[in-house]
């Protein structure tokens, strides 16, 4: 019940967003985006993922709806009445559901190469979208388009300090076990 | 369910789990080892003018010399640190053979793109080089190039996952591993062997050079196949240079662990984790990153004070090598009354190489002589001293220990005339390397002119001594190999 | 065993060919790239618009008795790309003549509000622009956001009163479709396509 709570309250921030999105790049790829994403986590978040061969599928759907928000083109057409639908319906639906699903059944090792991936991609897309000579949204600015670029590679960063601190320095003890380690699913 | 203890055998091979599938590893890096060398022996012959290359297959030599070398390089590191880790950790054997895979996928590929696709970019693949052949080489080559360079990352990349994953799981964090304890003077009833303080360190550095390298490999992708696309050119090179630099130094500190895992075997003395080793493997750490700046003293946009970083850090990383790796080596041996045979030989002569390479690392390391000697046969001369006579030589000493009988005994006549040939040639193609830079004769050049050509063939025939000596090792060791299994 | 993975692989097909889709076949990953491969793979029909020019005379889009129309989207006080393409058009302009080609230049702006006869004017005269192969022209209010929407430019307003607007050549052949756009400056590859179109 308190998921399904949140994961209202966090489709319904996104589609708050909807002016902010439309004015900045940053806005609509690491805010709005990831809000959808969450959204679909959380209304998923106690179902349990009852069978272990459905890990894979649905780990390639969500990774499928994932590269595809990453396109460009996708980032402009998610601007048109169209793609603003298929971007409120795809993100919670064929990424973050999925995704919670399947990530309790993957193998520690597929899910930290997965971390590594997503910490690889964001710095290309840092290091594209900070210096394309050429405009790759044309809905947006280049300038914002730049603010993109680096806003990609502080996530990075952030992310990358999030992931790592446990692994370093042992998981810290006011964190519940079961949130970063793979004790729980059997893996 | 396998419990540690029952994997923890300290001792002989036999105990060690993937012994299979490392023996394989190293008989494929062997090989790769020697068809390099031979590269490399075409190239000093040609520049030489004993033999006629063409430019273009010159350059295309070049560029699978440095890919193969630092590839196989790496692999054999890989390979030794794994075995050895296998004693204190329980280690996936999937993972390896994933690895494995991938990594030959890879080799196939950067084959592929310089011997079919003419790709003669160097190993560097700086930007824009590989998209500016000048017509030498389609992009598909180049992407060839780079694609493999992706699949060996990723193989290495589950590699350290795994390890990282394993090391957590018993130590509890990577710090713990790294002897933390051991520096702060915490007690630690269960202290990191040297192998695992090792394996954490790489893991660590080298998991951050790949997923940087992957970062600029895939983004130098993106431009060769959308051309629209550009990345920074500094910004890159800084990234490569970066990636490079850790993931050849990864390869020897990964091999080291041969040194400290099977020395103790010969001396009778266990070489255990004191507080000076883990200070000294926790300075590797940050130096291994914070040094790859001196490949930049050139670049003059480059910040100063990262250039005076670069240049501090060179002087200093070669201290925690030499006083612990190196130091400790010599008191072990001195002290105890060792038998010589291949295994011990190498070994001991590979801490000693990779030493004294260090010294001509440091002088290029210097602002004012970098740009000097920074494009000349110096630079050459310094990574080859502690490859050929540090990583290489721990590889085939690790070799000659999996396949010597249970009781050591001296060498034999063939092994030491390898010994001897091998440390003779190698010795000899690294000084003439030194000298040609010290007369400011420049590296990367197909053709040489008549004043070089002397310290080319003199260079040609210490080269012909090593690809000599490491023929015979990687013979004896699968014939060995053969005997031992069949 | 083999229903084990089927999952797996059907999921792994099916997002290829959705991305392989989405990417017009790994050919376009950015809406400028999709635009111009739609445009080559099929040509837009143009419809019958009158412009009117820096004399303040109607001229009409569509090609007239055979000849092609390159078409540049503009704004007269844009202080960048808009005249570095200018250059780029005028030699494209010279060529052309050169080689005798039937051939007319538009530079359409798409703020006709600003873009008064006169301030077309300076900006022709300043790039040497005749008024008759190539002038500078606007429409009218109520035909610019089908104009755009045709030729898919999007004009966005940037920091400093001015526009940002994925500037490009865009060819309306003589049989009257929007059919290629190219780089404002792939002066070689327009004057390569007009050769082949017009020998």
């Amino acid at each position: 019940m308190k998921m399904t709570v949140l994961a209202l309250l966090a489709a319904a921030e996104a589609i708050a967003l909807r002016q902010a999105a439309e004015a900045s790049p940053v806005q609509h790829v690491l805010v709005q985006m990831p809000l959808l994403v969450l959204a679909g986590v959380l209304i998923s978040w106690d179902m349990r993922g009852r069978r272990r061969v459905w890990a894979v599928p649905l780990l390639l759907t969500a990774l499928t709806a994932f590269l595809f928000w990453m396109l460009p083109r996708s980032v402009d057409w998610a601007l048109t009445p169209a793609g603003e639908t298929a971007k409120y319906l795809s993100l919670p639906l064929l990424l973050g559901v999925p995704l919670r699903l399947s990530w309790p059944w993957l193998a520690p090792v597929l899910r930290g190469f997965l971390k590594a991936n997503v910490l690889s991609m964001l710095g290309v897309l840092g290091f594209l979208y900070t210096h394309a000579p050429l405009r790759i949204c044309n809905s947006y600015l280049v300038s914002a388009q730049q603010d993109l670029g680096f806003a990609f590679l502080q996530l990075a960063v952030v992310l990358a300090c999030i992931w790592a601190v446990p692994v370093l320095f042992g998981h810290p003890r006011w964190l519940p076990s079961g949130s970063a380690g793979c004790s729980k699913c059997g893996a | 369910m396998n419990t540690i203890s029952e994997n923890y055998v300290p001792g002989h091979a036999a105990a060690a789990p993937q012994a299979g599938a490392v023996k394989l590893t190293m008989v494929l890096s062997g090989a790769v080892f020697a068809l390099m060398m031979v590269f490399g022996l075409l190239m000093r012959a040609a520049q030489g003018q004993w033999i006629d290359l063409d430019a273009a297959l010159f350059y295309q030599l070049l560029t699978a010399h440095g890919a193969g070398m630092v590839g196989t390089a790496a692999l054999s590191g890989a390979a030794i640190m794994w075995y050895f880790c296998g004693r204190h950790l329980v280690l996936s054997g999937g993972i390896f053979w994933a690895f494995l895979g991938l990594f030959l996928l890879g080799v196939v590929l950067i084959l592929g793109a310089i011997f079919i696709g003419g790709y003669g970019g160097a190993w560097t693949f700086l930007f824009p080089l590989p998209a500016l052949s000048g017509g030498a080489w389609e992009a598909g080559a180049a992407a060839a190039f780079m694609l493999g360079y992706t699949a060996i990352g990723v193989g290495f990349l589950l590699y350290y996952l795994e390890l990282g994953r394993r090391i957590h799981a018993r130590y509890g964090s990577l710090v713990r591993a790294l002897g933390w304890n051991l520096i702060l003077g915490r007690e630690d009833n269960d202290p990191p062997p040297p192998a695992i303080v090792a394996a954490a360190a790489v893991t660590i550095f080298n998991s951050i050079g790949i997923i940087l390298g992957a970062a600029v490999l895939v983004a130098s992708l993106v431009h060769l196949l959308v051309p629209g696309f550009e990345v920074d050119a500094l910004l890159a090179k800084n990234l490569i240079y970066f990636f490079g630099h850790v993931f050849i130094n990864a390869s020897i500190y990964m091999a080291v662990t041969a040194v400290y895992e099977i020395l103790p075997e010969y001396t009778g003395k266990p070489w255990k984790s004191n507080r000076l080793f883990a200070i000294a493997w926790n300075a590797v750490l940050i130096f291994v990153m914070a040094v790859y700046w001196h490949h930049l003293l050139q670049d003059v946009v480059m910040p100063p004070w990262m250039l005076v970083v670069g240049q501090l850090v060179s002087y200093f990383s070669g201290i925690p090598l030499i006083a612990v790796t190196a130091f400790s080596t010599f008191l072990y041996v001195r002290g105890s009354r060792m038998t010589w045979d291949l295994a011990s030989s190498l070994l001991v002569l590979s801490v000693a190489g990779w030493s004294v390479g260090s010294i001509p690392a440091s002088i290029d390391g210097m602002i004012s002589v970098n740009k000097v000697m920074h494009n000349t046969m110096w630079v050459p001369g310094h990574f080859h001293t502690y490859l050929l006579l540090g990583e290489v030589v721990m590889a085939f000493g690790f070799m000659a220990w999996l396949v010597r009988g249970k009781t050591i005994s001296q060498m034999d006549g063939l092994d030491r005339a390898a010994f001897v040939t091998y440390l003779a040639g190698a010795a000899g193609f690294v000084t003439v390397f030194l000298f040609s830079g010290a007369a400011s004769i420049p590296r990367r050049w197909a053709v040489h002119y008549e004043e070089w050509l002397a310290h080319d063939r003199i260079g040609t025939l210490f080269g012909g001594l090593v690809v000599l000596g490491t023929l015979v090792f990687v013979l004896r060791f699968a014939a060995r190999l053969g005997r031992r299994e069949g | 065993m083999a229903a084990r993975f089927l999952p797996s692989v059907l999921a792994a097909v099916a997002g290829g060919g959705i991305l392989w889709l989405a990417t017009d076949g790994a050919r376009a990953f950015t809406s400028e790239a999709a635009r111009r491969l739609d445009v080559l793979q099929s040509p837009r029909k143009v419809p019958e618009v009158l412009l009117e020019d820096m004399a303040s005379r109607p001229v009409p889009l569509l090609p007239q008795a055979g000849e092609v129309v390159l078409v540049e989207f503009i704004y007269t006080v844009c202080g960048d790309i808009c005249q570095i393409a200018a250059a780029d058009f005028a030699e494209i302009r010279d060529r052309l003549q050169g080689q005798g080609v039937q051939v007319r230049l538009l530079s359409v702006s798409f703020d006709p509000e600003r873009d008064t006869p006169e301030q077309m004017a300076i900006y022709g005269d300043a790039h040497e622009a005749d008024g008759i192969m190539w002038t500078i022209a606007r429409p009218e209010q109520k035909d610019l956001s089908g104009l755009l929407k045709l030729f898919d430019v999007t004009v966005i307003p940037d920091e400093w009163e001015g526009f940002q607007h994925n500037a490009a050549i865009h060819v309306i052949s003589s049989d009257g479709r929007f059919s290629a756009v190219y780089d404002t400056d792939a002066v070689e590859a327009v004057v390569a396509y007009l050769g082949e179109a017009q020998p």
